[in-house]
């Protein structure tokens, strides 16, 4: 070889052999040498792969054959037994006559390069498992807010989204949201964050903390968005029953002071009353502690009632001796305010599943009710409640009617929440209770009122036992969820 | 009671909180008349003006809020000492401090109420005068 070619030769940063017909190396570079010894007389499968004979695929035997350039990527040993994996390419060399005479053989040592593509497909795996594993939707956005990627737990809960629009596919909008933090982290580069509220595919609604992050190409452009969002449904839902103890709290306050004014003042007259002799004094002041302390025991029996785990003692239930029963039971409270109260059946009311205590305890805040309205009214001996049962084949209905002073607009509205009772002296606990109770049963309760004619409260019960507002029910004891 | 003793209104939808002010003021030498609702309150008010009004303001229908403006912006009533009997101070603190031309009153008491503070604060505001039984 000429001088200047064999500098080129030798300097190549390759393996570079010359090979003929028979494979035998007839001509390599230093670098061949220095990693593979000396090559004369001996042949390429023997001094690359320590074979004796030809490998079955061969760059080198298809050139001569085809005349043309080849590729291949080998595995090979060095001197020292360093395992190198290297990309070969040959190119034929031809006489004069055009003849092909021999293969020039050139191996590019790729082993680092395989070592890091490796562990880029290592990475690559792993980013993709977090990617699916994380608990929270994972979705990544182009300019354009069409969905390029998106994780398992994504995919799960709002169906096939890739190449659909986020604000299409998140929350069923025909345009982007207002403000859009995907759009916004396009805009400056930074990270956004921003509460909103999804809808999954199975209808239930969910509060989430949704985190835009920029990606970014080779040239730091912000060419796609990371889109993350962690349900914090839950949490809401403990803050709304960390509210409404709270309310429950100073409900509870305001009641138990009106209570226990009550009974100080029964007692102040108690004590005058013995100290002047005053028997008749005596007599009212003790009937004033009597009752608030009733009250009072009342209103503590309600609250535990309600920090208690509700999970209602399924039984079946006659329907109208359900409604005898609770009237039974409050007659003697009725004849007490000087007001009627009154049950009525009819024969289809039937059976149905649920817990009898509550269910009974559900009717008897609606009684409660209904007298404290009538003994509201100016004539209370011409008032009364009613209770009537009837029924259709899926579900049992209880009618509580009264005709006392009725509510107003704004108190019908607040009834079933935690409120001030629009009674001085209610716990404003009553129909809240009753109606945690009918939705424990699967079922609810409808109020109509109008202001000085009357109230009437419908309670629907399944027959069949559902356990569905249980499952959206918050919890109600520290730790346990109800699970119907 | 002599002639010229003290009257006082109490406003309150309570019967048991009505009895029980009424019992410690007329114990204390006081004429005393009750309301139950607003109403009731502002229908007496027009026919007599009391010496004293106590206020229960967690009254259905805000009823107390409306006594209370009529005592305090209706000049027939200046210089009727009003205290306000509530079972959350916080709140009235509150609805005071938002409407600046209406004056505070005269007197606060929580519930639960002990009788010796209604004494004491009602002697206070008129002067002591009344008869002592």
């Amino acid at each position: 070889m000429e001088l200047e070619y064999r500098e080129i030769f030798d300097a190549m940063p390759c393996f570079v052999t010359v090979q003929d017909r028979s494979f035998r190396i007839v001509e390599a570079n230093r670098r061949f040498r220095q990693h593979f010894g000396d090559f004369e007389g001996r042949y390429c499968y023997q001094v690359y792969k320590r074979r004796s004979e030809r490998c079955e695929v061969c760059p080198v035997a298809r050139t001569f054959r085809d005349g043309e350039s080849h590729e291949s990527e080998e595995g090979v040993r060095t001197l020292t037994g360093e395992e190198l994996a290297v990309l070969v390419s040959t190119m034929p060399v031809r006489n004069r006559t055009d003849e092909i005479v021999a293969v020039i053989e050139m191996s590019t040592d790729v082993t680092h390069i395989k070592r890091l593509h490796a562990l880029l497909g290592r990475s690559q795996r792993r980013y993709q498992a977090l990617f699916d594993q994380v608990p929270c939707y994972i979705s990544t956005q182009d300019l354009d807010l069409n969905i390029i990627e998106a994780n398992r737990a994504f995919q799960d809960d709002f169906g096939s989204v890739l190449g659909r629009k986020c604000y299409e596919a998140y929350k069923h909008r025909t345009s982007p949201c207002e403000p859009c933090p995907v759009r916004q982290t396009f805009d400056d580069g930074r990270s956004h964050t921003r509460e909103e509220v999804v809808t999954s595919l199975d209808g239930r609604r969910r509060h989430v903390l949704v985190t835009a992050a920029p990606i970014r190409d080779g040239g730091g452009q912000v060419t796609r968005v990371m889109e993350m969002s962690a349900d914090i449904t839950e949490v809401r839902e403990l803050e709304d029953r960390l509210t409404q103890l709270g309310l429950l709290i100073g409900s509870v306050s305001h009641s138990l002071k009106g209570l226990l004014n009550g009974l100080g003042g029964g007692l102040y007259m108690v004590d005058s009353g013995l100290s002047r002799g005053d028997e008749a004094r005596v007599q009212k002041g003790w009937s004033a502690v009597r009752r608030n302390a009733d009250r009072i025991k009342a209103m503590v029996s309600d609250i535990l009632y309600y920090a208690k785990d509700r999970v209602p003692n399924w039984e079946t239930l006659s329907a109208a001796d359900v409604a005898e029963d609770v009237v039974a039971t409050m007659e003697a409270r009725a004849r007490e305010l000087g007001v009627g109260v009154e049950v009525s059946t009819d024969a289809a009311a039937g059976s149905f599943e649920g817990d009898p205590q509550a269910v009974r305890a559900l009717l008897s805040n609606l009684v409660e009710n209904g007298l404290d309205a009538c003994r509201l009214h100016d004539s209370p001996g011409d008032h009364g409640v009613t209770v009537r049962v009837r029924g259709d084949d899926d579900d049992v209905l209880f009618e509580v009617e009264d005709d006392g002073i009725g509510m107003d607009r704004e108190t019908q509205e607040k009834a079933f929440s935690l409120f001030f009772s629009s009674k001085g002296t209610g716990t404003g606990l009553g129909l809240f209770i009753a109606d945690k109770i009918a939705q424990a049963h699967g079922g609810d309760i409808a109020l109509h009122s109008e202001r000085g004619r009357g109230t009437m409260f419908v309670v629907r019960l399944p027959r069949v036992r559902r356990g569905g507002a249980a499952e959206t029910a918050p919890p109600m004891t520290k730790g346990e969820t109800i699970h119907a | 009671m002599p002639d010229d003793a003290k009257k006082i209104l109490v406003v309150d939808d309570d019967p048991d909180a009505r009895d029980f002010f009424r019992t410690v003021m007329e114990d204390h030498g006081y004429v005393v008349a009750c309301a139950k609702d607003g109403n009731d309150a502002l229908a007496q008010l027009n026919e007599e003006t009391p010496d004293l009004v106590t206020l229960d303001m967690t009254m259905p229908e805000r009823s107390g809020v409306a006594v209370y403006r009529a005592l305090k912006e209706d000049t027939a009533f200046t210089g009727v000492p009003v205290i306000i009997i509530t079972g959350i101070s916080e709140d009235f603190r509150q609805f005071i401090s938002t409407r600046r031309q209406v004056p505070p009153p005269e007197g606060y008491l929580s519930k639960p109420v002990e009788a010796q503070d209604l004494v004491d604060i009602v002697g206070r505001l008129l002067g002591r005068e009344a008869y002592q039984s």
